[in-house]
């Protein structure tokens, strides 16, 4: 029981943590509170839908057209709306109602898209591990090393890389990356961009085990806000921890007690968590 | 000319922080600019970089007109600023600061050899090498500040306030690496200070304004000698 | 002044007229089209609140939880302890600022996008609290039938009589609460308090400086506004006569907060306008049923991007007049603290040499 709760944590702690990398990564760079991030998450899942299920092809050919298709989202959101209205928003709220718009607008564009229905995809690899007495199917397993494979490459990307380390950067100090000569614009577009796409590829992953449709993107926005509150938001060990915590503490409280009972311990704990360290686990102290 | 401002007005909004500044500086020396809190130094500055947009005038670097261009183009053609308050990367490891500095030169071996060079100068941050930028003292971050200035390999050097919340000790030790640094690296340096004594001595003209406006330009061994200069920023 | 008071108390008599007689006559037998009018008024309400957090400088996605808690107030209080509306209008109000008072000592210690997340968390938080409080709330059942209010008396006089389930009733007694709460705030902005808040939405750190007690403040903004959602949690569930955990959920907490930015969170009139203007587009967009909330979105997006101050920032700033010259103060108070973005070409003076 207990090994099973474990597992299925594992599998929702890992992909969870993606979710929550992409939006600590625009939350870093742009200040800005991507409301839109569980739809992004909802539109990978179609992405695989669509191109593993309906059009046959290849699983992983889908999965990675989750990045181009969200990244070119992400790309469309940076530049034509979050740019304009950061540089001429007199107040910070904008930004955030601005989100909030997208989020919206994802979701109707899915839905008239898509429809209500629930969809599915046929399991990648048939079969379950059984491991300690616990069981774990094998589409889980692929879940959980995907999602290891990608954070680690992300870790990669942000602290050994060039442009990783000018999103770093940029979102330490904006002014002083101006004068690295770094062009800020086409960075922020990247960083948006491949939050954008974490968020995809974290949809199309767990497509192989949860229903995929219009309505699954709200529920994520608000968990992936509650992993970086836990974690300590715009930081990237923050994310990786809150949304493994989150995965894990779902998973035990579904195991044990009921599902909206679960939530409610897990408010109440981050509440309570807030109160001791308003930052979050790793967070930088915040106003 | 090597690099000229010719008649620069900055407006913020409906503050008028420059009011017609017009700089010459010849290749491979150092000039500084002096003045008061608010007297429009770091804006001159900022408005070289482009970091500011300029309301009229023009900024020659090169026989190229540079205000037109974007702040990465200005850095591009060899322009490096350290700005005031130092603004290191306080969640970078000194390493990656530096590298930073080199942000646009992909000449690896070069980049190893300058970032050497940046040690020969400032030993210290060798020995933080690996060390967080925020965990850094003051004069540390300074230096730090430096010489990631000079891993871009610049040819004109802006330093703002270099001196800021510096012990006297370290201003002088400040002051004799930018004087090194000009003469061993061929680097034009213009240099803004409150700190009038240290920055005249070491430079050879000097500018002061005030409210936006020069109202002072001479040979820095000249300006040391002024009586304005001296009773308003040396202190009598 | 003299000629733009004038055109004021035009504007706002004309305004009143058309909200309290031409409305009402010429929607006396539409029943439906006088049901948006009220909903307009209560979320006016609720938004109000919203808007006072605003100017003590919080992002509040909560308004929807307090909107609930006067709601399930009103309803359990009437339907199973056998009070009267009116008696359980007021507590609602009471429990929803005592509730609102209890987390403002605990949460208002976050800023900006903390604050926002976890006063969003808070919505999902007690809509789950309704879900499992069985035994009160019925669960996922919710609680119908709930009457309309009845005669309210005071020492045996009547002062409103009984009107049954007379929908102008209902109109007049929206309408009434909306001015009095938009009087009650006015009176609270133009007051000393309100310069407090301003303050402290400014800088916090400064306005502590000046010897005044922030926390005491930025709780008191916080409990009113809990108070107001408390109270149009209420009339809103005696009007539909019913509520479920999903009557207010996170969409509507930001829909409260929306209201405040479509009118322009520098103008108290703001949430009113955004309320009215929305739900009136929103029952417009309602014949193109499909795309409704694609095309609301659009809005959205659309408002922030080329009206980011709102709709009041518009021409009709100057008819509500002396905005103006504090407006600028604000936006100066705003550069001076409001960090450095090259691009825009206009600067904070902060960083100035």
């Amino acid at each position: 029981m207990v090994i099973q709760m474990i597992l299925n944590g594992l599998m929702l702690g890992l992909s969870y943590a993606l979710i929550a990398l992409g939006l600590t990564l625009i939350f870093a760079i742009m200040n800005i509170l991507n409301f839109a991030h569980g739809q992004m998450y909802m539109l990978g899942g179609f992405v695989v839908y669509y191109f593993y299920y309906v059009f046959g092809l290849n699983y992983f050919f889908a999965l990675f057209m989750c990045i181009p298709t969200l990244a070119l989202i992400g790309v469309i959101f940076e530049k034509f709306f979050f740019r304009r209205v950061l540089t001429l928003g007199r107040r910070e709220e904008s930004s955030m109602l601005l989100a909030m718009g997208t989020a919206l607008l994802l979701e109707n564009i899915a839905l008239i898209a898509f429809g209500y229905k629930e969809q599915g995809v046929p399991p990648l690899i048939h079969g379950v591990i059984k491991i300690f007495g616990g069981y774990l199917p094998a589409d889980r397993a692929f879940i959980i090393l995907m999602s290891v494979l990608l954070i680690i490459g992300l870790l990669v990307f942000i602290y050994k890389t060039r442009p990783g380390r000018a999103l770093r950067a940029l979102a330490q100090d904006k002014e002083v990356t101006y004068l690295m000569g770094v062009d800020v614009n086409k960075i922020t577009m990247l960083g948006f961009a491949v939050g954008a796409a974490l968020a995809g590829l974290a949809g199309g992953l767990l497509a192989l085990t949860f229903p995929i449709f219009s309505g699954s993107g709200t529920p994520i926005t608000i968990k992936s806000f509650l992993m970086i509150m836990i974690g300590g938001a715009g930081v990237v060990p923050g994310a990786i921890i809150g949304g493994f915590l989150l995965g894990m503490v779902e998973s035990f409280g579904y195991g044990l007690i009921s599902g909206s009972m679960t939530y409610l311990i897990i408010f109440a704990m981050i509440i309570l968590l807030l109160i001791f360290r308003p930052q979050g686990i790793m967070g930088k102290p915040w106003g | 000319m090597y690099f000229e401002m010719k008649d620069i007005e900055v407006n913020y909004d409906h503050i008028r922080a420059l009011k017609g500044i017009s700089i010459t500086l010849e290749k491979g020396n150092i000039i500084t600019l002096i003045g008061a809190n608010g007297a429009g130094k770091t804006t001159t500055l900022k408005a070289i970089t482009g970091l500011v947009k300029i309301g009229s005038g023009e900024i020659w670097f090169k026989d190229q007109r540079i205000d037109v261009l974007p702040p990465q183009k200005v850095v591009s053609l060899g322009i490096a600023m350290v700005p005031e308050g130092r603004h290191i990367y306080p969640f970078m490891s000194v390493k990656d600061n530096l590298l930073m500095g080199a942000f646009l030169r992909r000449d690896g071996q070069e980049i190893k050899k300058d970032m050497e060079m940046v040690f020969d100068y400032f030993p210290r941050l060798k020995e933080r090498l690996r060390q967080q930028g925020g965990t850094l003292s003051g004069g540390e971050q300074q230096m730090l500040a430096i010489g990631r200035a000079l891993m871009a390999r610049p040819e004109l050097l802006l330093l703002d306030e270099p001196s800021l919340g510096l012990a006297p000790n370290l201003v002088q030790r400040i002051g004799e690496a930018i004087t090194v640094i000009n003469e061993q690296e061929k680097l034009s340096v213009i240099l803004v200070e409150q700190n009038a004594k240290m920055a005249l001595k070491i430079s050879n003209k000097g500018y002061v304004l005030e409210t936006g406006n020069i109202v002072l330009e001479q040979e820095s061994k000249d300006l040391i000698k002024n009586d304005h200069v001296r009773k308003f920023y040396l202190g009598g | 002044m003299n000629q733009k008071n004038y055109a004021r108390i035009v504007l706002v008599a004309t305004l009143l007229f058309i909200y309290l007689i031409v409305l009402p006559i010429i929607f006396r037998n539409q029943r439906y089209l006088l049901n948006i009018v009220i909903t307009a008024s209560l979320l006016s309400c609720a938004s109000l609140g919203v808007w006072i957090t605003f100017s003590i400088g919080r992002i509040n996605i909560g308004q929807g939880a307090f909107a609930g808690i006067g709601g399930y107030t009103t309803a359990i209080l009437i339907m199973k302890a056998g009070f009267s509306f009116w008696q359980s209008f007021l507590l609602a109000g009471l429990l929803a600022a005592l509730i609102g008072f209890l987390f403002g000592l605990v949460i208002l210690r976050l800023k900006g996008v903390y604050f926002a997340m976890l006063t969003l968390s808070l919505t999902e938080t007690f809509r789950l609290i309704f879900l499992n409080a069985e035994g009160l709330t019925n669960g996922g059942n919710g609680i119908m039938g709930i009457p309309r209010p009845g005669a309210l008396s005071i020492a045996g006089i009547t002062i409103i009589p009984n009107f049954g389930r007379s929908n102008i009733f209902f109109y007049y007694l929206s309408a009434t609460i909306l001015i009095i709460v938009f009087l009650a705030v006015w009176r609270l902005y133009k007051s000393r308090i309100g310069w407090i808040f301003k303050a402290i939405r400014i800088s916090e750190d400064l306005t502590r400086s000046c010897g005044i007690n922030i926390v005491k403040y930025r709780i008191m903004a916080y409990s009113i506004c809990c108070f107001l959602g408390g109270i149009a949690g209420s009339l809103f569930t005696v009007f539909y006569q019913n509520i479920f955990p999903a009557s207010f959920q996170v969409n509507d907490s930001v829909y409260f907060m929306l209201y405040c930015f479509l009118g322009g969170l520098d103008y108290l009139a703001g949430p009113i306008l955004g309320a009215f203007v929305l739900t009136g587009a929103f029952e417009v967009l309602r014949f193109i049923q499909k795309y409704q909330e694609g095309i609301y979105a659009c809005i959205m997006i659309a408002l922030m991007l080329w009206l980011p101050n709102g709709l009041m920032s518009l021409n009709l700033g100057k008819v509500f007049g002396k905005r103006k010259e504090k407006e600028l103060e604000t936006t100066e108070a705003d550069k001076l603290l409001k960090s450095y973005n090259p691009d825009s070409g206009r600067k904070s003076l902060k960083k100035e040499g």
